[in-house]
């Protein structure tokens, strides 16, 4: 196979702004001609970044579906991109506007009318780990010892991931943004976000809507929030108001913080010279200016470094775009008829070594998983779910055969009504293992065996039409609309 | 010699080096090297290294790296040569080299498989070694036997050969040789009579080639050892391979063992590539894949 691009679309709807990049990826062939092919991702180019955009709304609690889509059109015209150039990418809602009553209909609406396999996403972790990714904090992580954390600091969350060679160790999100307090040149309060009333009580800063605010409390409020934030992640203080702004559940411990990268659109107003004057600070009609050098001073007292971001406000939407799609091995058993399959849901099957030497723990093994999946999609599921394969080094042949077996019959029995079995392995042996079950099952179902992914319990996937009959794109994701 | 029999080994010298050591370093070194040594001794395999470092500056660092391949690396020192456990490890792995070239396939292997065996004119494996031409060509009986029991003209003739390593053979074959077979039905192949050839070479498929005139040759052949594994086994595949076939007509998948190209999924993979083989009618550096 000769070296391929891939042209991939990142869109981001966020609380205040909406963006679009577009980006090609390069597939290379990682492995040498004497092994067995692997490509992977080798380069990421980036073609065309979009104009922050504000997000259309039609009232405060809904998304203007038509004039996104109008945004989109008008920016795939100016990118000069065909929806048919379109192979992968991501469109993510994010921060406050996840919230809002249309969300989950126009971000999947979009994904579909963006190209044939641009994927819908959503959630505060996958939000975290993308605009990591793309600020920079991710490969910097790779090359530097210890944990960087990335901050994305957006209109209505802020979203953090924990970065350590190149992994990540965990995200946390607080409600901490600039629209978070809207307000004209007189500081007057247009609108104070509810989530961040009883954080605002604990610190006996009583403010409301409609009232007026002087430069210095709004000062003190952004310098308490940097604090809230910052107190966190140095673990050091006894200060625990941080609580009342999380978003979701906190880490169950918190590492040592080595350095610290601030993204997002607060990220980019760091490096402006400081708000002096209610009017200055007003300029968007939020307190973001205010905020962003609060975050900005505070850094000093704390432990960490703070770096600087190779993308702010556009992190997300990058890492949506050019970090969301990974390729599959590429010795895999796949049906271009049945791809792609958006939306898969993935139950992990954990197997150890013994399990696949007995053909009674395998039995047990793959019985539960089934059980456990006619209970949360139903047995008569057409497409309920991909079984992703893992905790095994090696697999032998007749390992692979009592696996296949039981696989076969196990899917078989639980879900008559299904005509596609997907399996994902970690390892490297989807194409014998995909072989072995389409013997067994002659077509009922059909089968697809793709490897060398790494899927977590409870993730979704979006499988993509195969590159050169070889091996096909895969997003990860976690939805944050499904419970 | 077993991995238990070096750690035994192993262990008493180590206890006598211990002695030595705690004499004559500081204790915080001496109880990194203690460590490291308990965790050796209960549960080490050859493929699961470990570094010797006793402080190391960046630990995860380190580790990452010693993961990341099977050469000897962070093996720390003492004076200016090796570790006892190096030395011994080095030893233990150029022994299975020496082993498995001079070793023999296990007949049991074999006959699972039903392959009958034929041999080169190597004649014994120290001419083996001196004289490679000899393994590229099928004694008369040879000739004779493949004519008396294999199909002619097949689409597709596997053969196993020992090649420099038996031990090749005896680790994989069992999960190459059903997977290869499961692909070639799976892409709709036919496949002749299967067999073994003692002391073969590479380019035997030449001379098997003339003999039956497969228009594919799939070859399963023991590499030569080294000091990672002694078990890596190689699958040649030729488009009708004939006497002056050239070496880059020839395509491979190499170090097929455990630690390497996983056995299972080389053998599901061959069956692509023989498709490939056939509609493209070349092999080698033509094929385009």
């Amino acid at each position: 196979m000769a070296e391929t691009w891939i042209t991939s679309v990142g869109i981001d709807l966020g609380t205040s702004t909406t963006k679009l990049i577009v980006s090609r990826l390069r597939l290379g062939r990682t492995s040498s001609s004497f092994s067995l092919p692997r490509y992977q991702i080798v380069e990421r180019q980036l073609l065309y970044a979009s104009p922050i955009h504000a997000t259309p709304l039609l009232q405060c609690d809904e998304i203007d579906a038509a004039a996104v889509s109008r945004i989109i059109q008008q920016e795939y015209a100016k990118a000069n991109l065909r929806l048919s150039d379109i192979q992968s990418g991501a469109v993510i809602i994010t921060g406050e506007t996840a919230t809002k009553k249309n969300a989950e209909q126009i971000v999947h609406s979009l994904a579909e009318r963006a190209g044939d396999f641009v994927v819908a996403t959503a959630g505060a972790d996958l939000e975290a780990v993308l605009a990591g990714k793309g600020s920079g904090a991710e490969a910097r992580s790779k090359q530097v010892k210890g944990v960087i954390a990335n901050v994305d600091v957006g209109g209505g969350t802020a979203n953090a991931a924990l970065f350590q060679r190149g992994n990540v160790i965990g995200t946390v999100t607080f409600h901490i943004g600039g629209r978070l307090i809207r307000l004209n040149r007189f500081g007057d309060i247009q609108y104070l976000s509810p989530q961040i009333r009883s954080w605002l009580k604990e610190k006996g800063m009583q403010i409301a809507e409609a009232q007026r605010i002087t430069y210095a409390q709004l000062q003190h409020i952004a310098s308490e929030m940097a604090r809230s934030l910052f107190g966190y992640f140095s673990g050091i203080e006894g200060d625990s108001s941080y609580r009342l702004l999380l978003a979701g559940a906190a880490l169950d411990k918190v590492p040592t913080v080595d350095e610290i990268i601030v993204s997002g659109g607060i990220g980019r107003l760091m490096e402006g010279p400081y708000p002096e004057t209610m009017e200055e600070v007003s300029v968007y009609g939020d307190f973001g200016p205010l905020l962003a050098h609060e975050l900005k001073e505070a850094c000093r007292s704390y432990p960490f470094h703070r770096i600087p971001a190779e993308q702010t406000v556009r992190a997300t939407v990058i890492g949506a775009g050019m970090q969301s799609t990974e390729i599959s091995g590429s010795t895999v058993f796949i049906d271009a008829k049945r791809l792609p399959i958006r939306n898969l849901p993935v139950l992990k099957l954990e197997l150890h070594r013994e399990d696949l030497q007995s053909a009674d723990r395998l039995h047990k093994k793959i019985g539960a998983i089934m059980d456990l999946g006619a209970r949360l999609f139903g047995s008569k599921a057409v497409h309920p779910f991909g079984i992703a394969l893992t905790g095994f080094d090696y697999c032998s042949y007749a390992s692979l055969q009592l696996l296949a077996d039981e696989l076969a019959a196990g899917y078989k029995r639980s879900f008559p009504a299904s005509d596609l079995l997907v399996v994902i392995s970690e390892n490297d042996m989807a194409k014998a293992l995909g072989q072995s079950l389409s013997i067994r099952c002659q077509g009922e179902p059909e089968v697809i065996c793709i490897d060398q992914i790494r899927v977590e319990h409870g993730d979704y996937m979006d499988l993509g039409e195969p590159i050169s009959d070889a091996m096909i794109p895969v997003v990860i994701k976690t939805l944050a609309f499904h419970d | 010699m077993s991995d238990i029999q070096v750690n035994l080994l192993l262990e008493k010298v180590m206890a006598e080096l211990q002695k030595r050591l705690q004499r004559e370093m500081p204790v915080e070194a001496a109880g990194a090297i203690n460590n490291a040594e308990n965790g050796a001794a209960n549960d080490r395999t050859l493929f699961d290294p470990v570094s010797m470092l006793p402080n190391p500056r960046d630990k995860e660092g380190l580790a990452e790296l010693v993961a990341s391949t099977p050469a000897r690396i962070g093996v720390w020192r003492t004076g200016t040569r090796p570790l006892t456990k190096t030395m011994l490890q080095f030893r233990c792995d150029h022994a299975a080299a020496v082993d498995a070239v001079y070793g023999e396939v296990n007949p049991t292997i074999l006959d699972q498989f039903h392959l009958f065996t034929v041999e080169t004119s190597f004649e014994d494996t120290e001419n083996y070694l001196k004289r490679p031409d000899r393994g590229r060509i099928l004694t008369d009986a040879a000739v004779a036997k493949l004519k008396a029991r294999c199909m002619e003209k097949p689409q597709v003739q596997v053969v196993v050969s020992d090649g420099l390593s038996a031990s090749a053979i005896d680790a994989n074959l069992a999960d190459v040789l059903p997977a290869l077979l499961d692909s070639l039905k799976a892409h709709k192949l036919s496949s002749g009579t299967p067999f073994f050839v003692r002391g073969g070479r590479v380019a035997a498929m030449d001379h098997i080639g003339e003999v039956l005139k497969p228009e594919v040759v799939v070859l399963l052949i023991g590499e030569r050892p080294g000091l990672v594994t002694a078990d890596s086994m190689s699958a040649y595949m030729c488009y009708k391979p004939r006497k002056g076939t050239v070496e880059s007509d020839r395509t491979v998948i190499s170090n097929i063992h455990r630690g390497g190209t996983p056995p299972v999924e080389a053998g599901a993979h061959i069956g692509t590539i023989v498709k490939k083989m056939l509609e493209q009618k070349t092999s080698g550096v033509n094929l385009v894949v």
